[in-house]
């Protein structure tokens, strides 16, 4: 049963990116592995394509970071400079959300339902979100200066549509849970094969963002 | 019953009238109700004057408790938590507040984030009661160590928080200090010394009474026998100020250790109003982690002392050390939880007062299952076994070692 609905959303992956890229793209496969070779999911991975001929990308994607169960969904939200982040609260209680990073900074005022402005994220870089109400709510907006961007799945692998007449990708990749210095987290492939690129990490991992009922409350009321 | 329901509705209806037009003001209810039916044995209830553990010691329907939990917010930063419980017991049928305070949560301008409490709230210790209405998650009865909390600890003062969130010191790691200085709560440490542990589900609430043992030597013409058959643990007797530091370090969802240093710094020789003055110190330990197969582990340990009176022979009339510790497993499946605790509890003591022989020492079973219908209704069965071996019962005539059970099934409601 669970195996099925892999696949089936691996085919929904596929023919997202076939219909979305553009004419003449070609498929970049990133693989993500941690030092006991397992697979590494929800792993940010984008892609810089240097001299490209489709600069113009148009309007960045909205997104939505919703409230749910006193968590942010998702947890890692990826999004182009640019975009408009709305920050429904599908719970009863009221949030309080705000972000202190230092490029994209802003409060939501107290609020239940949708704010009525979306947050518009201007800078790249990492957008770290709380709750000040519930100090236990923790989720990133990473903020990419590209449209080519996408998560690790289950297998720590994900498909990227890039552009063929692009002189070289640079690929880079980010989770809270990486400790490897910066400049194992990219890498630079020519044009003419991008084809498939793994990054090995050589640190530990820090644990993975557990979002599911648990047997002890690690939040307070 | 009636008085309860008045209460509740007020307290209902007061944030229509503390709501501002200002739409960053709101507030959050919940409210809970819990009775059930059991079947107990052992020693009358500590409720009714006398030696007994448990909270009661009758078999058939009781009331455990309703409660409501109101959390106010105002404007951006300003919260009052209020928490108003409704008891019919032996110790009647009242209801009263068993926290109120109000705290200031300025918004994080970077990693550390400030906290800061004022009014009457319990400090950091329990890890079991997590719930609305300081309702215990995992169990019906709370350990020997939050009982006690429960019964006599309230921190009437201010407590500062610091805390470094999480992804600045790499994602994972979540260090938190706090600081609080507190009045009052001058009594706490007679009920331990005098009844000694007990494993229940009462929380004092502020204008409680709570009643000793016919201890030997409160009776008139002996030592004590300013002391009201009763405790009222929230009063302050000596003008001092306590005080307690706790450090908590969380490591994701995998580990938490927290550590307290506790001293009322009461003057063991002040009396007011038939109430003693006792310098309760101890240290408080707790850890909570997730072991594999998803079962939760939950451990606490507190060692202290409390000491009231003169000093006499290199020691206080009333010279008491401390120590409990408990260990809760619990596992939860889609709205099915079964939880099981292991106590142990001791008490010995340095004075040689006569007919004042507080030394105890005993453990406890506790096992629970519960399962919720929904957010609203569940239903918990318990089992507990307390065995105690305590040198006082000696005045009573009964036998100073005995194992005391109960069981019980509660309708737990929530609103």
């Amino acid at each position: 049963m669970f195996k099925i609905y892999r696949n089936k959303r691996l085919l929904l992956l596929l023919v997202t990116q076939l219909w979305v890229g553009p004419v003449l793209a070609g498929m970049l496969h990133v693989r993500v592995v941690g030092p006991d070779a397992q697979p590494v999911p929800d792993v940010v991975v984008f892609v810089q394509q240097n001299g490209s001929a489709n600069i113009d990308a148009g309007k960045p994607a909205a997104a939505i970071m919703d409230q749910r169960d006193k968590r942010f969904a998702p947890h890692i939200l990826v999004v182009q400079k640019g975009a408009a982040v709305s920050f429904p609260n599908s719970d009863v209680i009221a949030h309080h959300v705000y972000s202190f990073s230092k490029l994209n900074r802003f409060i939501l005022p107290l609020y239940k339902g949708t704010p009525p402005d979306a947050v518009v994220f201007q800078h790249d870089g990492i957008v770290t979100l709380g709750c000040n109400i519930h100090d236990g709510m923790l989720a990133y907006i990473v903020v990419v200066d590209t449209d080519v961007f996408a998560k690790t799945n289950d297998d720590g692998r994900v498909e990227l549509a890039v552009d063929d007449s692009a002189s070289s990708y640079e690929v880079s990749i980010w989770s809270p849970r990486i400790r490897d210095a910066e400049g194992h987290l990219v890498q630079t492939v020519s044009g003419d094969a991008p084809g498939e690129m793994t990054f090995a990490l050589e640190k530990k991992l820090r644990p993975a963002h557990i979002d599911r009922l648990e047997s002890v409350a690690w939040d307070e009321y | 019953m009636g008085r309860i329901l008045i209460a509740v509705l007020a307290l209902a209806g007061l944030p229509w009238s503390a709501m501002a037009a200002d739409n960053t003001s709101g507030y959050e209810i919940r409210y809970g109700v819990e009775f059930g039916f059991l079947k107990t044995s052992g020693y009358p209830s500590w409720t009714t004057g006398f030696v007994g553990k448990l909270r009661y010691d009758n078999d058939g329907a009781v009331f455990n408790r309703a409660f409501v939990d109101y959390r106010g917010r105002f404007g951006d930063t300003i919260n009052v938590h209020m928490v108003l419980e409704g008891y019919d017991d032996d110790l009647g049928n009242t209801i009263d507040f068993t926290e109120a305070y109000v705290e200031w949560r300025p918004m994080p301008k970077s990693a550390t984030r400030y906290r800061v409490k004022v009014g009457a709230f319990y400090p950091r210790i329990s890890l079991e009661n997590v719930d609305p209405g300081w309702s215990n998650r995992y169990t019906q009865n709370s350990s020997a160590i939050n009982t006690w909390v429960a019964e006599e600890l309230r921190t009437i003062g201010a407590e500062l928080t610091v805390s470094r969130r999480p992804e600045s010191l790499g994602g994972a790691h979540a260090f938190s200090a706090s600081v609080a200085a507190f009045v009052a709560n001058d009594p706490a440490g007679s009920l331990l010394a005098w009844k000694g542990w007990s494993v229940h589900d009462r929380q004092s609430r502020f204008s409680d009474k709570l009643p000793l043992p016919p201890l030997p030597q409160i009776q008139p013409g002996m030592m004590f026998d300013d002391q009201n058959p009763y405790v009222e643990p929230f009063v302050e007797i000596d003008g001092r100020v306590g005080y307690y530091v706790n450090g908590e370090w969380r490591f994701g969802k995998k580990f938490l250790l927290r550590a307290m240093h506790y001293d009322n710094r009461a003057d063991p020789r002040a009396e007011e109003n038939g109430q003693y003055a006792w310098t309760t110190k101890f240290e408080h330990l707790g850890m909570q982690t997730t072991l594999p197969g998803d079962i939760g582990l939950i451990a606490q340990w507190m060692i202290g002392s409390t000491v009231m009176g003169p000093v006499m022979n290199g020691a206080h009339v009333v010279d008491t050390e401390y120590d409990a510790q408990f260990v809760l497993l619990t596992r939860a499946f889609k709205g099915h939880r079964v939880s099981a605790r292991y106590d142990h509890f001791e008490i010995t003591q340095n004075d040689s007062t006569e007919d004042d022989n507080n030394p105890e020492k005993g453990h406890a079973w506790t096992l629970n299952y519960q399962y919720s219908f929904s957010d609203r209704i569940g239903i918990a069965a318990e089992w507990l076994s307390i065995k105690t071996h305590r040198c006082s019962w000696e005045y009573y005539d009964i036998p100073t070692t005995a194992t005391e059970r109960q069981v019980q099934l509660t309708l737990k409601l929530r609103f």
